[in-house]
């Protein structure tokens, strides 16, 4: 059972991402990344994060990918304004080539560790409670040290978004 | 077919579809996404240890990996905004000055 689910998410993942990459309408290359985020999702839920499942769904797909699609049709970008790639297809090709060696390399690091059996235990492991206990104790200064982070994300947004270009100065 | 070796060859088929996607594509805003892409690579590697290990603190630094590409999404996608404006095109060699020359 889990076989399939994971079958299903790896096929699901790889296919988003790689629409992704080729798409030539932002917008469907959009869609392919959240298809792909929410299977990254599903193999937290298959990996006992369960907390981080919902995590992924509710920011990731909820809030960064509606963004996205959100400021996408706000822009209003036509086909004109795309950038003209002609050797799309050849380049990605080719950086695939040339990623495989790196990537074999990487294998054969993955492949000397225990290769033990991911099964799906009933257990405390991954839920809210313990997640929330190790958060709230070990990592209380670097979760605070987040909290700042955002704040100078908000300001900075918030100094861009005000900043009025020269034209509007002359005008 | 859930051991290690399948999630990890999973990750690292997504990490190089981000770097693909970042080297060869023009349009800035499929970069931003594959290096989105890649971040959900790692977090996926992250999550796989920490179920290796029995230890919660992969999962933390997933969970802090979202929060901090939450905020670059927000910086990132005002820039953008910024960027389009100015230049009427998604295109990434029109921004190889970081000038704001609206005038041009």
């Amino acid at each position: 059972m889990i076989d399939i689910f994971f079958i299903l998410f790896a096929i699901l993942a790889i296919g988003g991402a790689i629409t992704m990459i080729t798409a030539e309408e932002p917008m469907y290359a959009t869609l392919g990344l959240l298809i792909s985020i929410l299977s990254v999702g599903g193999f937290f839920a298959l990996l006992n994060a369960s907390f981080l499942f919902m995590v992924q769904i509710i920011v990731y797909a909820g809030a960064v990918l509606t963004l996205f699609l959100f400021l996408l049709m706000f822009l209003n970008i036509k086909k004109e304004d795309l950038p003209h790639e002609p050797k799309k297809y050849m380049l990605i090709t080719l950086g695939a080539v040339l990623m495989i060696p790196i990537n074999m390399l990487i294998f054969k690091a993955l492949s000397t560790l225990p290769n033990i059996d991911m099964v799906l235990v009933e257990s405390d492991f991954g839920t809210i409670k313990a997640l929330g206990m190790q958060l709230y104790t070990e990592w209380l200064l670097p979760f605070e040290l987040i909290s700042v982070l955002l704040l100078v994300a908000l300001i900075g947004v918030i100094v861009l978004a005000k900043q009025k270009s020269k034209k509007e100065i002359k005008q | 077919m859930t051991t290690l070796l399948g999630y990890g060859t999973i990750a690292i088929i997504l990490f190089s579809i981000g770097v693909i996607g970042v080297v060869a594509r023009r349009n800035i805003f499929v970069m931003y996404m594959s290096i989105e892409l890649m971040l959900n690579a790692v977090n996926l590697l992250l999550v796989v240890f920490s179920k290796l290990h029995q230890d919660m603190d992969g999962q933390i630094i997933a969970m802090m990996i979202i929060a901090i590409a939450a905020a670059e999404a927000a910086i990132f996608l005002t820039v953008m905004i910024l960027l389009f404006r100015s230049k009427g095109s998604l295109d990434s060699d029109l921004f190889i000055k970081l000038k704001p020359e609206i005038n041009r």
